[in-house]
């Protein structure tokens, strides 16, 4: 089916960051459609086009325009997720960078249609280089009167500011975000049906929409082509409409995001990719570290697709593609996922504060040689414990690719625990993964007023 | 493990209020004074205060830093702490000019991350999370960076450093020496620029320049 570019069709043409540029790529005419349409008439073509969310939990994204009340006088607000962590994903720097006026395009029509006054787009603090172009974009928007009061003359004011985070992967939650930007630990809040939607009481207790970088770009083209027309990209899936940006990384010739239709095999996206590098293809992780792998046989004939996906043991996610060749060590790989929960763990609850905790204390166990048999069922055991019971999907998501790894790949993990040493030990082409001799992780920033806490 | 990995430090004793001397710029209160106006309530602008707190302070959030911000905000100052320490880019203990932030996380790890730490380790003669003796460089490992593409990858202030290569390390570190900029700081100012408008940032340098 080959490459479908539809957010970065226009990614390549010199200066499409530049308001003129944008414009004369067809550019904010969605935004002057929309301004004339009904605002039900808007979330009835998002609900049309069968869009479901970007960033990874693929929740069909009319809903939550549908959700937000449409006669209160509370001040409503729109919140883009640009807080993208998930290890292998780099679609939302992409659409940041190159495309700036696309995102803050469908940011004003997102806030038209929910009534909103004011939206924020919450970024990463690490995203400076990205920032700043969206920065420029906003201000540019401003001048040419797409922001500001009164927009094209419709009497729809709308503000749109940027929030920089600070380097928390939490934040990327929903719940926890909107804690960040109140200005709190981001730590996630009780969520439905224990406490109110974020439709009705978000962020400052008002109705908020919150929806991912990726989802907010797909505005402009659906209200350009029609619902209907978005609904027919990717008909050839079960539930799953439209595009999807995938960044593929790790054992491929040419890493870097591809945006396909949904319904392509996921071997043709790895061969637009280039291909597997250095040896033949071990696993793929399809959807960021916290989705399943899978494995070259299952990959064989897997199609993309949210169910597809999840017939075969994974998931679409975000998008973060990792690609496995033959000579990684699945136990290191294993252990350095789970150190990455545990670090980004926000320490809310138990089942992830102490479970993602122990997943990381066993795998260094069995990586310094003095694993056990037992560990791997013990580990299982903690995954069974943790997923389900965290209080948001941080939980799961540190449970899940553990889970998998040793399912798919037990037998390594048995030659570990058996010889004290990794499968490809010896094997020059692995020496790359393998971390420094007597590396000490040194975290300065979690642990430095923990008195009492020392790990042997 | 040889060492505990955890280090115990005293926990820092917050200052008294009466003893507060309060060291933010005039720039930096007109620029928190802008920033208040994005979010209905004071305590929201909480992280962009942190920032300018850490620009202001040199690079790293003190006890006085946290105290200036709780007071500037009107919260207390176990709240402003308990946000600081959440976030991994707020820095609690003093930092090199340039802090050197590898990114080791899964795609980078296939790519050769750790090489390139090793390869830092070697050439600074510091483990990681300490400082070089002249106070130029500081090491430390982050998690993933999300430019998995330009594997391994490495943030220096606010740029990205992509496809590292230890010749590319070398020029950069060189080029670091030659320098003058506090990359820290200049990071920290980058985010507080990126929360103002156009309007708002000139509107800060008019009254700046009128006084």
């Amino acid at each position: 089916m080959g490459e479908y570019r539809l957010l970065l069709k226009h990614v390549d043409v010199p200066n499409y960051h530049d308001i003129q540029v944008y414009e004369q790529h067809g550019g904010y005419q969605a935004l002057r459609k929309a301004l004339q349409m009904e605002r039900q008439a808007i979330i009835e073509e998002v609900k049309k086009s069968g869009l479901r969310g970007r960033g990874g939990a693929g929740f069909p994204a009319w809903i939550k325009w549908n959700g937000l009340p449409k006669d209160d006088d509370k001040p409503h607000y729109v919140i883009c997720n640009s807080d993208e962590g998930e290890p292998g994903t780099f679609k939302d720097f992409e659409l940041m960078f190159k495309a700036p006026h696309q995102l803050v395009e469908g940011m004003i029509i997102a806030g038209y249609a929910v009534r909103a006054q004011r939206g924020y787009i919450y970024i990463r603090g690490e995203y400076v280089e990205c920032a700043r172009r969206l920065r420029d974009a906003i201000d540019q928007a401003y001048a040419a009167g797409y922001l500001g009061t009164n927009i094209l003359g419709s009497g729809f004011d709308y503000d749109l500011y940027i929030h920089m985070g600070a380097g928390s992967y939490e934040c990327g939650e929903e719940s926890a975000l909107m804690s960040s930007l109140m200005g709190e630990r981001g730590q996630p809040r009780l969520k439905f049906p224990h406490a109110p939607l974020p439709t009705i009481a978000g962020v400052w207790n008002s109705p908020t929409l919150i929806n991912n970088c990726e989802s907010l770009s797909c505005v402009p083209h659906i209200i350009n082509n029609g619902g209907e027309w978005y609904a027919q990209l990717g008909a050839s899936t079960k539930n799953s409409r439209g595009t999807k940006i995938f960044s593929v990384s790790g054992h491929v010739n040419k890493p870097g995001n591809y945006e396909i239709e949904f319904g392509t095999p996921l071997m043709e996206l790895i061969e637009m990719a280039g291909g597997v590098r250095g040896g033949a293809l071990k696993g793929v992780i399809p959807g960021g570290s916290s989705m399943p792998i899978l494995t070259a046989e299952k990959c064989a004939d897997a199609i993309i697709g949210y169910e597809e996906l999840m017939e075969k043991g994974s998931m679409v996610g975000c998008g973060g593609c990792m690609v496995l060749n033959e000579h990684t060590c699945i136990v290191h790989f294993a252990w350095r996922t789970a150190e990455f929960y545990a670090h980004e763990s926000c320490g809310k609850c138990t089942p992830c504060r102490e479970g993602t905790r122990w997943m990381v204390q066993i795998l260094e166990r069995i990586l310094q040689g003095k694993g056990r048999m037992e560990d791997i069922d013990l580990l299982l055991e903690i995954c069974d414990q943790i997923d389900g019971r965290s209080f948001c999907a941080l939980g799961d998501a540190a449970a899940w690719p553990v889970r998998a790894f040793i399912k798919n790949f037990r037998h390594e993990f048995e030659y570990f625990i058996q010889h004290g040493r990794s499968m490809y030990a010896d094997n020059p082409e692995s020496q790359q993964m393998f971390p420094p001799k007597g590396y000490q992780r040194y975290n300065p920033m979690r642990y430095e007023y923990t008195v009492g806490a020392v790990r042997k | 493990m040889q060492e505990p990995i955890i280090r115990i430090t005293e926990r820092p004793k917050p200052p008294q209020p009466e003893t507060l001397t309060l060291r933010f710029s005039e720039r930096a209160v007109k620029e928190l004074d802008a920033l208040l106006t994005h979010y209905p309530d004071k305590k929201s602008a909480m992280l962009p205060a942190l920032w300018i707190a850490q620009r202001e302070y040199g690079g790293h959030l003190t006890a006085d830093a946290i105290a200036e911000v709780a007071y500037r905000l009107q919260r207390s100052y176990a709240e402003v702490e308990g946000v600081a320490t959440f976030y991994t880019m707020y820095n609690k203990t003093p930092v090199g000019k340039y802090m050197l932030e590898v990114c080791t996380n899964l795609s980078c790890m296939l790519c050769g991350g750790y090489r390139i730490l090793e390869y830092l380790q070697q050439k600074l003669g510091i483990r990681l999370g300490e400082t070089t003796p002249d106070g130029l460089f500081t090491l430390t490992e982050v998690e993933c960076l999300n430019n998995c593409g330009d594997a391994p990858v490495m943030q220096v202030g606010d740029i990205y450093c992509r496809r590292l290569t230890p010749e590319k390390i070398d020029a950069l570190l060189e080029q670091l020496r030659q320098s003058e900029e506090h990359t820290v700081v200049q990071l920290a100012d980058a985010e507080v620029q990126l929360h103002l408008s156009a309007q708002e940032r000139e509107r800060i340098q008019q009254s700046l320049s009128q006084s």
